[in-house]
C-alpha cells in the first residue's frame, strides 16, 4: 500500500465523498417528518402558553388538534401573535420570540392575555442550551414562574432576577448557573414583547 | 469463512467483551456518557441500541477499508466512518423520535467521540476481519450496555421511583424519601464506582481459585 503522495489524499476524498453523499441521502429522505416534527414543536409551544389549553399527557395528535380548532394564526392585526378566541374575541395572544441564546438560537411563545399586559406563559419550541444548566428554561419550574406576571408599561417589560431576591409583579427568577441564557433570554423575550406593543398598541391598564 | 468469527472465536470475542475486558469495569472506557444518561432507564436502552449500531457497523467499516486505508491517515478515516453512523442515528431519531433526541441532548453526538468506538476501531477492527471485527464490537458494546442498565435501574428506581417510567410499588409510595441525588450527575458517580467494586470483586473472586 501506498502510504505517500497522492495516494492518501485522494482516498480521503472519494471516502468522505461517499460517505457524505449517503448522510445527505439519508437527510433528504427524512427532510419531511423532520419539518413535521419541527411545526408539531411549534404548535405545543403555542398551546402551552395560551391559557386553559394544554394538559400534561396529552399526545401529540391532541396537541395538533386542539391548535387546529381553537388557535388563529397570526396576522397583520394581531402583530404576528397566535390568538385564542372564544365567540370572535380574542382572549389571548401567543407572541413568537427568538434570538441568540447562548450557543445556539432560542424561539418560544409567550402567551399574553388580551388586556395585552398579563403573561399567561412561557414555552419554548427550539433551544439547545447547556444541559443541566440553561436547559433548566424549559422545565415547569422555570416557566411557570411567569404565569400571572404583569408586563410593565415602563422600563424592561420581564425583568430575570438573581435568586433569593424580592419580586415584583414583572420578575422572574434568573437560572442559577446559567447567567448567559438568563441574560439573553431576558433581552429575547422583552425586545419581541416591545416590537409587539409598538404594533398593536399598550392598552396600560385598561381592561 | 475466517477463524475469527467460527464457533469458538465467536464465543471467546463474546467472553472478552461482555466479561473479561467488559468496556466500563475492566476498561473503563466511554465513562462520559455512562455518567450523563443513566438517570432513566428509557434513555439509556435507546442510547446503548444507538452504541451497539454504531460500534458494531464501524468496527466492521473499518476492518473492510483496512486493506486500502493508508496507515498515516487510518484514524481520520476511523473517525470519518464512526461520524457517518452517528449522524446516521441522530437523523433517523430526529426524525421519528423527536423528543427522545430531546432528551439525550448532544449525547448522542457524542458517541462519535465514545472511547469504546475509537478503542474496538483501534484494537479489533484494524487488525481483523470484518465479520470478528463486528462481533467484537457487538458484544463489547452490550457489555457496555448491561452495566449502563444496572446503573440506569438502581438510578431510576432510587432517585424517581419509577422504572421505565412506570411507577414502582414501594419506591413511589410516601414511605420512601426519593434520593434525588441519584439522578443528578453525583448519583452517578455513586453507583457506577459501586458497580465496577461488585464486578470487579465477582471477577477476582472467580479467578482466585484457578491460580
Amino acid at each position: 500500500m501506498r502510504q505517500t503522495g497522492a495516494y492518501p489524499v485522494a482516498y480521503m476524498f472519494v471516502v468522505t465523498a461517499v460517505f457524505s453523499s449517503v448522510i445527505i441521502g439519508f437527510a433528504a429522505v427524512t427532510r419531511e417528518r423532520v419539518q413535521a416534527n419541527a411545526r408539531l414543536a411549534l404548535e405545543k409551544a403555542v398551546v402551552e402558553a395560551l391559557p386553559g389549553l394544554y394538559e400534561p399527557g396529552l399526545s401529540s395528535i391532541e396537541i395538533h388538534n386542539r391548535f387546529v380548532e381553537q388557535v388563529t394564526e397570526p396576522d397583520a392585526s394581531t402583530g404576528g401573535a397566535y390568538t385564542l378566541r372564544k365567540g370572535g374575541q380574542i382572549v389571548a395572544y401567543g407572541l413568537p420570540f427568538e434570538g441568540q441564546g447562548f450557543w445556539a438560537p432560542i424561539r418560544g411563545i409567550i402567551g399574553i392575555a388580551a388586556d395585552k399586559r398579563t403573561v399567561t406563559g412561557i414555552a419554548f419550541y427550539e433551544q439547545t442550551e447547556t444541559p443541566g444548566l440553561g436547559a433548566e428554561i424549559v422545565r415547569p419550574a422555570f416557566r411557570g414562574q411567569f404565569e400571572g406576571k404583569v408586563l410593565a408599561v415602563k422600563g424592561k417589560p420581564i425583568n430575570m432576577r438573581r435568586p433569593g431576591t424580592p419580586l415584583g409583579d414583572n420578575d422572574v427568577y434568573a437560572v442559577t448557573g446559567a447567567t448567559q441564557t438568563s441574560v439573553r433570554l431576558e433581552a429575547i423575550v422583552n425586545r419581541a414583547v416591545q416590537e409587539w406593543q409598538a404594533q398593536v398598541g399598550k392598552e396600560g391598564s385598561a381592561p | 469463512m475466517n477463524p475469527a468469527a467460527g464457533g469458538a472465536g465467536a464465543r471467546n470475542i463474546a467472553m472478552q467483551g461482555l466479561w473479561r475486558d467488559n468496556p466500563i469495569f475492566r476498561q473503563v472506557l466511554g465513562i462520559c456518557s455512562t455518567l450523563a444518561v443513566t438517570n432513566l432507564v428509557l434513555n439509556t436502552v435507546v442510547m446503548c441500541v444507538a452504541l451497539v449500531f454504531t460500534v458494531s457497523l464501524s468496527s466492521a467499516t473499518v476492518s473492510a477499508l483496512r486493506a486500502y486505508t493508508p496507515r498515516n491517515i487510518r484514524m481520520m478515516v476511523e473517525t470519518l466512518i464512526i461520524a457517518f453512523y452517528v449522524i446516521i442515528v441522530d437523523v433517523v431519531l430526529g426524525a421519528y423520535w423527536p423528543s427522545m433526541r430531546a432528551n439525550l441532548g448532544p449525547y448522542v453526538g457524542l458517541i462519535i467521540t465514545n472511547c469504546i468506538v475509537m478503542g474496538r476501531c483501534e484494537a479489533y477492527g484494524n487488525a481483523n476481519p470484518p465479520g470478528g471485527a463486528f462481533l467484537d464490537g457487538f458484544f463489547n458494546s452490550l457489555g457496555y450496555t448491561f452495566i449502563l442498565l444496572i446503573v440506569a435501574t438502581f438510578r431510576e428506581i432510587l432517585g424517581m421511583g419509577s422504572f421505565m417510567g412506570m411507577a414502582m410499588p414501594f419506591f413511589s409510595g410516601p414511605g420512601w424519601d426519593r434520593w434525588i441525588i441519584m439522578v443528578m450527575p453525583p448519583g452517578a458517580f455513586f453507583m457506577l464506582g459501586v458497580v465496577v467494586w461488585v464486578f470487579r470483586w465477582i471477577q477476582q473472586s472467580r479467578e482466585e481459585p484457578q491460580k
